[in-house]
């Protein structure tokens, strides 16, 4: 029995390395707009992405908290990127989506315009965030280059912190 | 290692649960010294402790319980009278075994509590008759009446030769559990049988069951040392029911031990898993009831109504009891925190030099886990401060004419969905006006304040931050922190303190504590498009109102009720609820109660009662002002749940009137500089007669709109994408009509001006007198000539005639 175990363990233990192998050169992210800015987020932090519905408003917090949504039993805040980001608000039509991200036990929706694409980026073609966005408090993880175009990523701990 | 770490983990458990009884016990045992029944059981647990410690190898532990079982068996055996001196000693004893066994826990191992001061007290004690120190000398002694681990292993032998070796880990531990069994049953009928010969020896072989029997083959040489001493004491016992029955009677009794073996220690983590499924379950419950509820409507009358209404109702029923099994197993009777009491109470007697009695009564009552660990701390600052602040000094209570010896009694009880505890002590009580004074003194409250003050608002005076009546601090009380810290704890339970008293007869305190906390009775009230749920518990009564009942006094609006006046605070205004529907005439106030504080909480509906599932807000948005979280509704929707604690400090700052006109609606309407500025929607089920209207309208150049049915309409409208001048409306549409169309729009504040046309084939005196009622300005039969539609709705849009 204990050889059986030893297999399965040894097994387990050489995929985990070839999938930290993998991760090491290819970041996996999701895409998506908010005003005509394209950000993305790590496609493991997101838990799920839903056609928006019916949330209920909760009193005394920043306009981009637009309340909290029953998402199959959770109780999941959900927070508005546009307003966040200091657009105007829109009304959500046909592209609107809720993304659900997670970081550790903390969970919220965003609402974003519309998903654009997964990316499979490598890590080189990944640079630093701007200088002029300073400091450890940027939401900005990092800035994609691809062919035709550059991927803002963010932090999605920075998105799920409460910062009023 | 794991299985040492298993034995030990249950050595914890066990000693701490025998622990807190031994306070208990040893407290009872000052007040009544020649209980020996007590002693052998106070015995027994310094015994047990110290064979398992030795096992273990907690070598400190061992000294020290060994000690102490010398004391007590000396005292067992009569040779030593317990007085005070000597119980503060073995209470002291007790202490330090307290900190050894946490230290256990929390490090796994008993090192660094020096134990030596104690033991060198509790040698002197026994020091008078020599040889106390060594085990050996106790040994005998000990052997007489209680089995030494030797003689346990003995027995175990004689039974069966059982293999540990090749046991599994569970195997073992099933074993230690049946021996350990058998040895408590064994205990039981020991200490029997020991009552048996002191009462009436020569019956003891009657009882003649076959453990028995073999019981008396190693009880026989035992019997005879104990005997000779208690002969006095078992009638005068208190606590023995058991010793006047016969041996026969008794017999039965034994079985029992075997029964009480029937529990399974389970994780609180799985109870709480558990707990959450039956909210989830609940929820669905709801859900089920509010979806049966819409079947039943729409299909009236059909046959699979009454199976669908069967499973639903038993569903229902069945969800229910489940619940409350599972709660039930999560009650722990509140006497595992009222145990600490009685030490408590004569420690502080001791140190303040009063006479204290403490009388417990319904420990059995039980609570939810988590309520009964949170229950304690607060508890303890009541009963100090009764102690300290309550009962008076023997001296004066004499000169008063009370007895010398002051009562505070602790009683728990169930009173309907709540846990009642009331804490009454016979001291001095609580003088209003002093309390009153000292907190203008302390500037807690000012002098208007003070003057329009109840006797009973005034007593709740104690629990105000920075308040203290003590003249000065002592080691108890006195830093006016204890009763503030009692009140928030007490309220974070959701439960309520109700506080009297009468001036020289002494003070009374109920606590009122909710059975659970994650699942509570709510009245769900709705504010506009909104609904919030209010726990059941702080809810008194509601009321329906008429505006012109509501009053103002300086800036704030009140009710009377009854011969009271009520504060108003409309729920609107504290959760900033956007005021887009018109107010009513009527209003409902939900009277809600906290302590002695009342607020009437205005609401514009009354939605129902419901059983909810309290669930977090999460990180992200806890600690939000006024709400205690969310729960799931049965249509799948998030309501929030009010805290009415922080909703009645939040009604102090809120100055507005409720029900008095908003601000004008929208209010910021834009000079219109072109003909296009104008917008009109045109409502008609029929694409002729929207093409006969837009034809009509298009020449003036206006926005034309266009919807085919009421509801369209109205969405489109709330959609706030446009803001219209004027709306032409046809009558007869699917869905909704036209008359519930314009009352439907007529509800919203800011669409109060918005003219509505009725454009109709409609032609009777009814139709337009229906019309009107449900807010329509103009009435157009059809046939209309273009012209004259063109000019009805100019006239209504106050459509300047330069743009045309």
């Amino acid at each position: 029995m204990s050889d059986q175990l030893k297999d399965i363990i040894n097994k387990q233990s050489a995929q985990q390395e070839s999938d930290i192998e993998q991760l090491d050169d290819i970041v996996q992210l999701v895409g998506f707009m908010i005003g005509d800015e394209e950000y993305a987020v790590p496609i493991l932090a997101i838990q799920e992405i839903i056609k928006p519905f019916s949330w209920t408003r909760v009193p005394q917090v920043p306009a981009y908290v637009m309340g909290v949504f029953n998402l199959r039993g959770a109780v999941i805040p959900l927070i508005d990127l546009r307003t966040k980001f200091g657009l105007t608000p829109k009304k959500h039509g046909e592209d609107t989506r809720f993304i659900v991200m997670r970081h550790g036990d903390d969970v919220a929706g965003f609402v974003i315009d519309r998903l654009t694409m997964a990316i499979r980026i490598k890590k080189e073609n990944i640079g630093p965030a701007p200088d002029t966005v300073n400091g450890d408090d940027t939401i900005i993880d990092g800035v994609g280059k691809q062919a035709d175009k550059i991927i803002t990523i963010l932090k999605v701990n920075k998105l799920l912190e409460r910062d009023f | 290692m794991d299985e040492f770490e298993e034995i030990l983990q249950d050595f914890l458990v066990e000693s701490f649960e025998l622990v807190e009884k031994l306070d208990e016990d040893l407290v009872e045992l000052e007040s009544n010294p020649e209980d020996l029944e007590l002693l052998n059981g106070i015995f027994r647990v310094a015994h047990t402790v110290k064979g398992a410690s030795s096992f273990l190898n907690f070598d400190v532990l061992t000294h020290l319980t060994h000690h102490m079982e010398d004391v007590l068996n000396r005292a067992r055996h009569g040779e030593l009278t317990i007085t005070p001196d000597i119980m503060d000693v073995i209470l002291e004893s007790v202490d330090l075994m307290k900190q050894l066994l946490e230290q256990i826990r929390d490090t796994s191992s008993d090192a660094g509590i020096d134990v030596a001061a104690c033991v060198a007290r509790l040698d002197k004690i026994t020091g008078g008759t020599g040889e106390v120190d060594t085990p050996q000398a106790a040994a005998p002694a000990e052997e007489s009446v209680e089995e030494s681990p030797a003689e346990e292993s003995a027995a175990e032998d004689d039974e069966d030769e059982l293999d540990y070796e090749n046991m599994s880990p569970e195997e073992v531990e099933a074993e230690i559990e049946r021996l350990l069994a058998q040895r408590q049953e064994e205990d039981r009928k020991k200490r029997e049988a020991k009552i048996a010969a002191g009462e009436a020896v020569p019956q003891m072989p009657s009882g003649d069951e076959e453990e028995a029997k073999e019981e008396e083959k190693k009880e026989e040489p035992k019997k005879a040392a104990p005997a000779p001493k208690p002969v006095s004491q078992p009638a005068a016992t208190p606590k023995k029911t058991e010793s006047k029955e016969s041996p026969k009677a008794a017999a039965p009794a034994r079985k029992t031990p075997a029964q009480v073996e029937q529990t399974i220690r389970v994780d609180v983590k799985r109870l709480d898993h558990l707990m959450n499924l039956i909210g989830e379950l609940v929820l669905a419950k709801n859900r089920l009831i509010k979806i049966n509820d819409d079947v039943e409507e729409r299909y009236e009358g059909e046959e699979f109504l009454e199976e669908l209404n069967q499973v639903v109702s038993i569903v229902s029923l069945v969800t229910t009891d489940l619940q409350i099994a599972v709660m039930k197993t999560r009650m722990l009777p509140i006497g595992k925190v009222f145990n600490k009491f009685p030490r408590m109470i004569r420690d502080l007697s001791r140190e303040l030099n009063k006479k204290i009695e403490l009388v417990i009564s319904g420990e059995e009552t039980e609570l939810d886990k988590s309520i009964v660990e949170e229950i304690g701390d607060p508890l303890v600052h009541i009963i100090r401060n009764s102690c300290d602040h309550g009962i008076e000094p023997p001296e004066e209570r004499l000169a008063k004419g009370k007895p010398e010896m002051g009562t505070i009694t602790l009683k728990a009880y169930n009173e309907g969905n709540q846990i009642v505890i009331q804490i009454d002590d016979d001291g001095k009580g609580l003088d209003p006006q002093m309390l009153k004074d000292k907190s203008l003194e302390k500037g807690i409250i000012t002098e208007k304040e003070a003057d329009q003050m109840s006797d009973k608002e005034a007593f709740t005076l104690i629990f105000r931050p920075g308040f203290s009546t003590a003249a000065q601090v002592t080691n108890v009380s006195g830093r006016g922190v204890g009763m503030d810290v009692v009140k928030t704890n007490i309220e974070k339970l959701n439960g309520i303190i109700d506080i009297d008293s009468e001036i020289g007869k002494g003070t009374s305190m109920k606590l009122k504590i909710p059975l659970t906390l994650a699942i509570i009775q709510a009245l769900l009230v709705g504010v506009q498009e909104e609904h919030y749920a209010i726990p059941l518990a702080s809810v008194l009564e509601t009321v329906r109102i008429s505006k012109d009942e509501i009053y103002t006094v300086e800036g704030k609006s009140v009710m009377r009720l009854r011969d009271d006046v009520l504060s108003l605070v409309h729920i609107g205004d504290i959760f900033e609820v956007e005021r887009i529907l018109d107010a009513s005439e009527h209003a409902y106030v939900v009277v809600l109660g906290l302590g002695t504080s009342k607020l009437g909480l205005i609401v514009d509906t009354l939605v129902g009662q419901e059983e909810i599932v309290i669930k977090s807000l999460g990180d992200y948005l806890k600690g939000i002002e006024g709400i205690a979280g969310a729960t799931i509704r049965g249509d799948g929707g998030v309501t929030l749940i009010v805290d009415v604690v922080a909703l009645m400090s939040m009604a102090k700052d809120v100055k507005v009137t409720s029900l008095s006109e908003s601000e004008s609606s929208s209010g910021a309407v834009k000079e219109k500089t072109s003909a296009s500025d104008y917008t009109i929607m045109i409502v008609d089920d029929s694409k002729t007669d929207r093409t006969i209207m837009r034809k009509a309208l298009e020449p003036m150049g206006v926005t034309l709109v266009e919807a085919t049915d009421g509801q369209e309409a109205l969405n489109i409208l709330k959609s706030g994408d446009y803001n219209f001048d004027a709306m032409l409306i046809d009558i007869e549409m699917p869905r909704m009509d036209g008359y519930t169309l314009a009352s439907e729009i007529k509800k919203y504040n800011r669409y109060k001006n918005l003219p509505l046309i009725a454009v109709t084939s409609r032609t009777s005196k009814s139709d337009r007198m229906r019309g009107v009622e449900s807010g329509m300005v103009e009435y157009i039969t059809k046939p209309y000539s273009a012209d004259y539609l063109s000019s009805v709705v100019q006239r209504n849009v106050n459509f300047k005639a330069e743009f045309l």
